[in-house]
Formats: structure tokens, C-alpha cells, sequence
């Protein structure tokens, strides 16, 4: 029954291979204001990268040295800078291979610092940089292709699916990589579908359906499929913000007038029409144009309810567009 | 016609569990239970935060804080601006030790960095220089005159992209946190050239997402090495609301300047929208959200707070309203009282009790919400948005007229080394003095206070451009533009 606790961190201050480095302290005044208590294993481990940076040295015991300080603040900025600048006077293929397989474990456990995405984006912009040899790229076959990052991109977000940087890094990709490897804009709508099926609360994957379709000018005349889209999501459950949104999103950047969707939001603005169980008996006849809410659908619906008050604003009745919004409590108004 | 306030927009949960839809429902709980054991009157816990970020500012920060080794002045300067925010000063020897704290991080080659020793970054100089202005003076040792302008000029220009944007340090990431800090900084120390925002107004436009709030960065669409194309130029990550309160902080600070820019326009109508549907329903106790159906957070207090209170200042046409109501003594919340501020965009009410029900750790510093820990970041930006929640700021046109009355031209700093062309002085003055008036016309409206609880939770105002109280802007705005308006 024995618990394994790991042993304590053998310091580099104690390592025969560092004892040629002088350990450099934090520079500090004698009495700061708002000073770190740093753990031992840290300080150790920083008075010796002090050190590195003060010799100029970019050797592998470097890559050893910093790896291991980001594992303990992985938002060290100036460590990372040094990292790769050492990775850059390295430069073989060797220590690109190890240094992708440490990002793809690095990205994963770190999702939430800015420092791993930039880091990863630097090695996968390596080959592309000027300073290359002309010819072709000796890194280029090493770093992974468009659709690769895509699908570990995919294995990040399945253990959080709304990670900020991991989507803006996947929208980078897209855009960075999108004009010569078209095919890898073709997963990219399944992957929303399945997202928002899963979730159809998760912003994160509406604002990326809404970049393939709208915004990175990938696609074009996908607004009927999207408005039919976004309209059974809202007849899923009418009270999401993120579809709503979505929906005002297509119309504003396509200039289409709120009012052509009338029919449509009055369904959702007012108490439901009918009872509940007679519905169920009636043969209905689906509407693709004005889907109904869902049975369970909590009615009228906020959201549906500012929409009508924007088209009778957008139409130039500000007297019915006040009336409208009193009905939710977006009850008073300043002109603009 | 914009909505300006929006106070109860109940979302039902249609029926259809989700996995946003459950967590929401689990910190409503939480939200619930801890309100309703918060001691009511709700009280603001000055005394407690007191002594919490006393023993942080003297003793120093947990080994769990190694994490923030990089961000030092940040640290420095969140517990300092928090004290001012709860109404306490320093003593010289304090403040004396704060400038060379800060000073410690000061680069050889420009900027600051992180902590002593470390490498420079656009964001820890933002952070020193404001730590400065919090606790720094003109002449030897103050810090203000020991800032080398022409060396950190360069550093800024060294990360400048094709864009307008801004790397936040060297092999780093764009985005707009680096664009927003950069603009308070050249805005404070006279550094504001043309050459060095070339662009960046338009950068920040894109960055605007179909929800109306802003993204980190966009993606910008090169065609040769340095010209890119105006659009696409689609945003990189969906609407956010630390983004968007830098973004349009950053927008104010460019305004004057964005005709002759060319830039696109921000979409402010649509932003306030987004704006307002962040902001909780009373279930979560008015507190805001960050993204379209996250969980409320205490930080956005001030980063949604604080933008509305930018918006307002940008849409705002009426004249001053300063002497027109009777100063009440006591502006504690009465229920009717509240129907007469007219002007508040959201429910300020309802974000007071979100900050003193449920975001106060009984042991000190203010937090996310309940069952989380509370942080110095939590604490300084739920503060200031404690303070936007009581305080109307605003930027007073016959201050404005007066500062510009009273501008004598002086030697603009512009660094030498930059490719300004100095031989039109008079364009250079015109340019300084706006730059001048625009941040410094910022007025408290002290007739629209309006305090839950009682007006002992009062904290002080904050400026909503640069996080810092409105004398502390105004007096390095003096010093570096060469000004002493009457």
C-alpha cells in the first residue's frame, strides 16, 4: 500500500553537468514591494537560466533547462523567447520532431496560456521563414500538414470545447493555410454541426461556423442553407443568445431587411399558439421557411421579442418599435 | 433608437439540457445560496481587502503566485490602484519603494519587462508605467523623468506589424490587449505619433465580430510582404469581453485621429447591443458575462462595466448635466431613486449587488464568484467595476474648451529617432493638444453616484480609459505635454 510520492527535484545547483554555470539571482532591490515566495525547485531552476542567458549559450541542456521552468510557469514569456532562439540555432530536423511532440503534449495540459499557441504557431511558420536555405525546405516535411493540426486541434477542443486561444488558433490555420490547401476547409462545417448538435449553447462553435461561412470569405452563397440552419437550432430551443446572433450576423452581412423574417419571429414573440397535446394529434405540415418552436420551447421568447422591436425600428416605426421592446423589459430608450 | 437597458430578459431553458445549460444552472445555485447568506445591508468589506492586499504588498505573494513571476508590475500595480480605489495613499518611503521596484524592470534596450532581469513586453511596460503614474513623481528618483521614451519608442516600433497591430513582445502573439496598452502608454508620455498607429484603427475595427463585441486579433490578408488586403479580414476567436474593453478603449484613444485614417467604422450601435445582453439576469445577480452564454464573472465587471461606460462617452450628445439635480447627502439606494438616472445603459443596481453579494471572499480580495478563489486581478478589476457601477465618468465638453483654451505649445517629445516629420510644428501642436484634451476632459458627474447599500461603499472614480483615477491621469498628462491649466 505503499503511496508513491515522486522524489524531490534534484537541483541543478547540486548537478555535476551544470557546475560550469554560474547561478545569477533575481536582481532584486533589498526590500521590494510585492516579492514572489518562490518555491526552491523554481529559483533553482531560474538563477540557473540567468545564468545560460548571461552566456549566451544555446546548447540542448538549454532545451532541458527551459522545458522545465515552463512545466512550472508556463507563462514566461522571456524564457520562451530564449527557447526558441536556441531551437533557431539548433536548427536540425531532429530537434523540430521533439519539439512538435513536446507542443502536442504542452498544448494540451497548457490550453489556457497565451505563450504554447504562439510557440506552436513560430515552429510551424519555420519553414516559410526567409532565412531558410534556398531549396527546398529540409523542416518543411517535418511539420504537420494543414489537416493534421486541424485534427489535433479537434482533440484539444474535445476536452474543452470552448477554449479562446485553441479556436483562434484553429481560425489562424484556416486562414493561413486556407488558399493553398482548400481541402482543408471541408471537415470544418461537420465539425460545427456535430459541436452545435452536441451543444447548441457553445458560442465558440457558432462563431466558427459563422467565420467558415461569412467571414474568411471561403464560402459564398451558403445563405439560405445557413438561415434554415440557424432557424431549426432556434425552434430547438429559442431562448440562445448564440443563435440569435448568429442569425442577425447572416442578415447584417448580407444587408437583408429583419423584416423578411417576420413570419418567422412572431412565431417565438408572442405566447404559444395553440395547446400542446392537440399539436401532437395534428398531421403538421413542416414549414422549412418558419420552423415552430419545440413543444417545450419557454414562450414568448426575449430574444424573438427585441428582434420584432428591431424590425419596426428598421422600418422606420419607432413608435411600434417602443410599444414592441416594452413588452420585455428593454424599456427605455435614448435616441442615437 | 438603441436599447439602453435591459433588466430582466428571463432565458428559458426551453426544455433541453445542455452542458452550458447545466453549468449555468449550477452557478445560479451557487449564486443563490451565497447571496442569501451575504449580510444585508450588502457592505462593501473595505477593512478586510484592506489587510488582505497589505500583507500582499508588504509580505509578498504565495508560491502559487510563481505563476505571475512574468507579470511583476501588473502585480505591483493592481494592489497599489486597488488601495486608491478603497481610498488609501501611500506614505513617500512606500511609494519611493514601489517606483524602484518598478524601475528594476525597466530594460536596458527599452520597455519594461516582466520582473528584474527579464526581457521587455508591450504588456508588463503598460503595467510598470501605470504603476508609475500611481505611485511615481517628476525629478531624480521619481520614475516618471528615469522612463527612457526614446529607447521604448523603438521597442514599440520593433513589434508594429504590416497590420497597424501590435507583437505583445518579441516572437510573441498579436493582439488587441498589445494595441490597447501601447495607446495609453504613447498617449501618456507624448509619444503618440502618426507613424506609430499607422493602421492600427483599422486593425481594431476588425477585429468587431457579428455579435457586435471584439476578438483577440484578426487574420491579416497579405498580398506581398507588406500590403494586405482590407478584407477578409476576419477575426481570429469569437466576441470576448476583455478583448472588446480593450478594443474600444483603444478606439477612444484614436478617435480624434480616425478621419484622417481613413478607418473603417466601428459598429457602436451593435456593440452597445452585445454589450447589454452581457450583463446576467437578476438570477445571477446582475453580474456580466464575457462571451455569449458563458457563466457571469467579476472581472467583466469592469471590462463590459467600463466599455459601456466608454460607449456612452462615444454616443453621447447631450450637454453637461452636472448642476441640473440637487446633490443628495446620501445616495444609498432607494428603489424609486434609481428610475431618475436616466443615462445608465445597463442596471447598475443590479452589478453592485453582483460585486458586494456574491464577489467578496469573507477573508479578503474580491473574486470570479463564489467557490472560487479571489486573486489580485479579480480584486482590482471587480473594484473598478465596483466604482463604474457608482460613479458616472464622462468626458466633459466644457472641460474639453477649457483645456483647449489654456493649451500652450510645447516641445512635443516625438522621438528623434522616429520618421515623424517635425518641420510642421504647428500640425505636431494641433495633433499633441487633441491628444491632450481628449484625455484629460474626463469629469466625475457628482450628481449621479448612486451607492447599493449605503454610501460607505463608496470607492473612488475610475477613469474608464485608463484604470487610474481622473487626478492621477490629469497630473502626468500635465507633466509630460508641458501643460498647468488653471
Amino acid at each position: 500500500m505503499a503511496t508513491e510520492t515522486p522524489p524531490p527535484p534534484v537541483l541543478y545547483a547540486d548537478r555535476e553537468e551544470w557546475r560550469d554555470i554560474t547561478p545569477l539571482e533575481q536582481s532584486d532591490l533589498e526590500n521590494p514591494l510585492v516579492p514572489i515566495f518562490y518555491p526552491i525547485e523554481y529559483k533553482d531552476a531560474m538563477d540557473y537560466f540567468r545564468g545560460i542567458v548571461a552566456t549566451k549559450e544555446h546548447t540542448d541542456r538549454v532545451l532541458e533547462l527551459t522545458e522545465h521552468i515552463i512545466r512550472m510557469n508556463p507563462a514566461h514569456y522571456s524564457v520562451w523567447q530564449y527557447r526558441y532562439s536556441t531551437l533557431l540555432a539548433l536548427c536540425s530536423p531532429e530537434y523540430l520532431t521533439k519539439e512538435l511532440d513536446l507542443m502536442d503534449e504542452l498544448c494540451l495540459k497548457f490550453m489556457k496560456y497565451y505563450q504554447v499557441w504562439s510557440h506552436r504557431k513560430l515552429l510551424l511558420l519555420l519553414p516559410e521563414s526567409p532565412s531558410s536555405t534556398s531549396g527546398p525546405n529540409p523542416l518543411a516535411h517535418i511539420i504537420p500538414t494543414p489537416s493534421q493540426e486541424l485534427t489535433y486541434l479537434s482533440r484539444v477542443l474535445a476536452t474543452d470545447a470552448k477554449n479562446y486561444h485553441t479556436w483562434a488558433y484553429r481560425q489562424w490555420v484556416l486562414t493561413h493555410y486556407g488558399d493553398t490547401h482548400p481541402g482543408i476547409w471541408e471537415y470544418e462545417l461537420i465539425a460545427t454541426d456535430i459541436l452545435i448538435e452536441d451543444d447548441v449553447r457553445n458560442n465558440s462553435a457558432w462563431h466558427h461556423r459563422f467565420f467558415i461561412c461569412f467571414a474568411s470569405g471561403a464560402q459564398n452563397g451558403v445563405e439560405e442553407r445557413e438561415l434554415a440552419f440557424v432557424k431549426s437550432k432556434i425552434s430547438l430551443s429559442p431562448n440562445n443568445l448564440s443563435a440569435w446572433n448568429y442569425l442577425r450576423g447572416i442578415l447584417d452581412k448580407l444587408k437583408i431587411r429583419y423584416a423578411e423574417l417576420q413570419t418567422f419571429v412572431e412565431l417565438y414573440s408572442g405566447p404559444r399558439v395553440g395547446n400542446r397535446n392537440e399539436d401532437e394529434d395534428e398531421v403538421e405540415v413542416y414549414d422549412l421557411d418558419n420552423p415552430r418552436p419545440s413543444s417545450n420551447a419557454d414562450l414568448p421568447c426575449a430574444l424573438a421579442i427585441e428582434f420584432l422591436a428591431d424590425i419596426h425600428e428598421q422600418e422606420g416605426d419607432n413608435e411600434k418599435a417602443i410599444n414592441v421592446r416594452a413588452l420585455t423589459s428593454f424599456d427605455a430608450f435614448i435616441p442615437f | 433608437m438603441i436599447p439602453s437597458r435591459a433588466i430582466s430578459r428571463i432565458l428559458g431553458p426551453d426544455g433541453l439540457p445542455t452542458f452550458t445549460s447545466e453549468a449555468q444552472k449550477a452557478v445560479e445555485k451557487d449564486l443563490r445560496e451565497t447571496y442569501s447568506k451575504a449580510p444585508k445591508p450588502l457592505a462593501l468589506q473595505r477593512m478586510t481587502h484592506f489587510n488582505w492586499l497589505k500583507t500582499l504588498l508588504f509580505q509578498g505573494l504565495p508560491a502559487s503566485y510563481k505563476s505571475q513571476d512574468a507579470s511583476q508590475p501588473w502585480m505591483l500595480f493592481w494592489i497599489m490602484q486597488s488601495f486608491q480605489l478603497l481610498g488609501a495613499g501611500f506614505d513617500p518611503v512606500t511609494k519611493q519603494r514601489a517606483i524602484d521596484t518598478v524601475m528594476k524592470c525597466q530594460h536596458p534596450d527599452g520597455g519594461f519587462g516582466g520582473g528584474p532581469g527579464q526581457e521587455p513586453g508591450i504588456l508588463p511596460t503598460y503595467a510598470a508605467i501605470s504603476a508609475l503614474v500611481c505611485a511615481g513623481r517628476p525629478g531624480p528618483g521619481g520614475g516618471w523623468d528615469d522612463i527612457d521614451r526614446n529607447k521604448m519608442y523603438n521597442f514599440f516600433m520593433s513589434l508594429k506589424q504590416p497590420d497597424g497591430s501590435f507583437l505583445v513582445s518579441k516572437d510573441a502573439e498579436v493582439d488587441v490587449r498589445a494595441v490597447y496598452a501601447v495607446l495609453v502608454t504613447a498617449t501618456f508620455l507624448d509619444m503618440l505619433t502618426p507613424e506609430l498607429v499607422a493602421g492600427t484603427a483599422s486593425f481594431v475595427a476588425s477585429t468587431q465580430t457579428y455579435e457586435g463585441g471584439f476578438a483577440s486579433a484578426s487574420a491579416p490578408y497579405y498580398i506581398s510582404n507588406d500590403i494586405f488586403l482590407d478584407e477578409p479580414r476576419p477575426p481570429l476567436g469569437e466576441a470576448h469581453g476583455g478583448y472588446a474593453g480593450c478594443a474600444i478603449a483603444a478606439w477612444a484613444m484614436l478617435e480624434p485621429f480616425i478621419k484622417e485614417e481613413e478607418a473603417s467604422a466601428l459598429n457602436i450601435p451593435k456593440f452597445l447591443r452585445w454589450l447589454v445582453w452581457m450583463q446576467g439576469e437578476p438570477r445571477e445577480y446582475g453580474g456580466f458575462r464575457g462571451r455569449s452564454n458563458k457563466l457571469v464573472d467579476n472581472c467583466y465587471s469592469w471590462w463590459c462595466g467600463g466599455s459601456l461606460a466608454v460607449v456612452e462617452s462615444l454616443i453621447d450628445t447631450r450637454e453637461e448635466t452636472g448642476d441640473e439635480q440637487n446633490v443628495q447627502e446620501d445616495n444609498s439606494l432607494d428603489e424609486d431613486d434609481w428610475e431618475d438616472t436616466e443615462w445608465w445603459l445597463y442596471d447598475n443596481k443590479n452589478l453592485q449587488e453582483y460585486i458586494l453579494g456574491v464577489g467578496q471572499d469573507k477573508a479578503g480580495g474580491l473574486r470570479d464568484k463564489p467557490n472560487k478563489k479571489p486573486d489580485v486581478y479579480h480584486t482590482f478589476y471587480s473594484l473598478c467595476g465596483l466604482s463604474t457601477a457608482q460613479h458616472r465618468v464622462y468626458r466633459s465638453k466644457s472641460t474639453a474648451e477649457k483645456l483647449r483654451a489654456e493649451w500652450k505649445d510645447s516641445t512635443a517629445f516625438w522621438p528623434s529617432t522616429s520618421k515623424v516629420k517635425q518641420d510642421d510644428d504647428a500640425v505636431v501642436q494641433a495633433r499633441r493638444r487633441e491628444i491632450y484634451v481628449q484625455a484629460r476632459s474626463w469629469r466625475e458627474d457628482e450628481t449621479s453616484h448612486r451607492y447599493v447599500g449605503s454610501s460607505t461603499n463608496r470607492v473612488n472614480a475610475t477613469h474608464p480609459i485608463f484604470t487610474l483615477l481622473i487626478s492621477q491621469c490629469d497630473a502626468i498628462m500635465d507633466h509630460f505635454y508641458g501643460q498647468q491649466p488653471k
